[in-house]
């Protein structure tokens, strides 16, 4: 090993992480050259004085709070699984459907706010403001909260039951979000009005049963998003992309009906 | 997925059985989560409201934990996504994709290198209280975690690379150039003490 060889592996050798052969070498080539020797010297010495700086631990309070905030969440999952286990819900399904609001600074890619907003309330305990199955109840409750009239669709024939709703936030715009699940799995949609300044949309065209579709993963997600009327609306899922496009067929359905009335 | 699912509720049965678990199998970390916590916010009451949202987190998603792996690095995982999330929402906006925001930081820290060290000088004994903890505040983060990780809580340079989300060789570079800047700061604080000679 030469001094160049040296230097670009110091850091690996004072820190251990060398094959058995490759710190054989170093410790050889340490040996005879002085300045490489000095260079391992320092850089351990430096280790060294960091790992010596003082180790707080938790305070028992933080302690206790932790311990009881588990045991809280522990009873509250017990009611619901799949808040429990995030993660499987993700796995097996998630679905997302979002409209619009006006826009103010030039917008990140919408549907990836979605998933993110998706994964995010994947992991809060009470995703759902309103935990509810009634689909009345839920469409006055954002008539009410924020003067959204929306659609609340039913996707029981999937084996989707509707589960609650919250008032999200995106691009600026209050954007109305429902909660879904199958089994295990959660699957949100979001509305929000859609604003002038909207870019289009993103992903690959996708026709089903007479309408165009967006279809999009991200993080391992699938959305299916299209712009109808004054709003915005994107799935955001794990499911695959007919269940996906099944339910946005529902919703466009539902809509069109009510709108009719 | 189904089946380790099933295998776990079996394990695991039901009610408290659970968090009784984890807090044998997590919680005996909380010292080394609360220390990495204070390293990376510089804030005892913020560093406890992570490690709280940490613990609650991996609570939630302890079913994904591989019993077998490392536990440690597995909540450090999460503790850096709750501090960067919290990062992100003070930012207000950080660039899309962090490899712009912590590439440019890169650059601009790979101008220190070898040749501004001169090897005889043994000012590193000369450290006084809180030098240490003055010139890590001044890291820039995305040397800072690598620091942490490695050298205060002697993590190796896979766990490192599993909590950054990066190849190690990645995290050799950020631990090379991270320790040089310390160093760099380090001997500025030497000098202001006068325990070293400005240069000429």
């Amino acid at each position: 090993m030469n001094c160049h060889e040296f230097e670009a592996r110091l850091h690996p050798y004072v820190d251990g992480e060398l094959t058995v052969g490759e710190t054989a070498a170093a410790d050889a080539h340490g040996a005879d050259c002085r300045r490489c020797a000095e260079l391992a010297r320092r850089e351990r010495e430096l280790r060294q004085l960091l790992r010596r700086q003082p180790r707080e631990a938790a305070s028992p309070e933080l302690r206790a709070r932790i311990v009881a905030r588990l045991r809280g969440a522990e009873r509250r999952a017990a009611l619901r699984p799949w808040v429990l286990a995030p993660a499987a819900a993700a796995a097996a399904a998630a679905l997302i459907v979002a409209a619009l609001l006006p826009v103010v600074r030039p917008p990140a890619p919408l549907v990836g706010d979605l998933v993110d907003k998706h994964i995010a309330y994947a992991q809060i305990e009470r995703p759902a403001e309103l935990a509810s199955a009634d689909r009345g109840e839920i469409e006055e409750w954002f008539r009410q909260r924020a003067g959204l009239r929306i659609t609340v669709p039913d996707f029981s024939p999937s084996g989707i039951q509707l589960v609650g709703a919250r008032l999200a936030e995106t691009h600026e715009r209050k954007a109305a979000y429902l909660l879904y699940e199958k089994g295990r799995t959660l699957l949100s949609v979001f509305m929000v009005p859609l604003a002038s300044s909207d870019a289009a949309l993103a992903g690959t065209r996708v026709a089903y049963r007479g309408h165009e579709y967006l279809t999009q993963e991200r993080k391992g997600y699938r959305t299916v998003s299209w712009t109808e009327g004054q709003a915005v609306f994107g799935l955001v899922s794990m499911l695959d992309y007919d269940a996906l496009l099944e339910c946005a067929d529902r919703l466009r359905t539902e809509r069109a009906a009510q709108t009719r009335l | 997925m189904g089946e380790a699912r099933g295998g776990r509720l079996l394990l695991w049965g039901k009610g408290a059985d659970r968090a009784s678990e984890f807090e044998q199998v997590a919680l005996v970390h909380l010292d080394a989560l609360y220390r990495s916590a204070l390293w990376f916010t510089r804030n005892r009451a913020e560093a406890e409201d992570v490690v709280q949202e940490t613990c609650l987190r991996a609570f939630r998603s302890f079913h994904r934990f591989n019993p077998g792996t490392n536990c440690r690095a597995w909540l450090l995982t999460i503790l850096r996504n709750v501090f960067l999330n919290r990062v992100r929402k003070e930012v207000r906006e950080v660039p899309e994709g962090d490899a712009t925001f912590w590439e440019s930081s890169v650059e601009s820290a790979t101008a220190v290198g070898l040749a501004d060290d001169n090897p005889e000088e043994a000012f590193l004994q000369t450290v006084v209280h809180g030098d240490v903890d003055r010139a890590l505040r001044a890291l820039p983060l995305v040397f800072r975690e690598a620091v942490i990780l490695a050298d205060l809580e002697g993590l190796s340079y896979k766990e490192v690379a599993e909590v950054l989300g990066c190849p190690t060789g990645t995290v050799m570079s950020r631990l090379s150039r991270g320790r040089g800047l310390l160093r760099q700061s380090l001997r500025g604080f030497a000098r202001e003490h006068g325990y070293l000679k400005e240069k000429p």
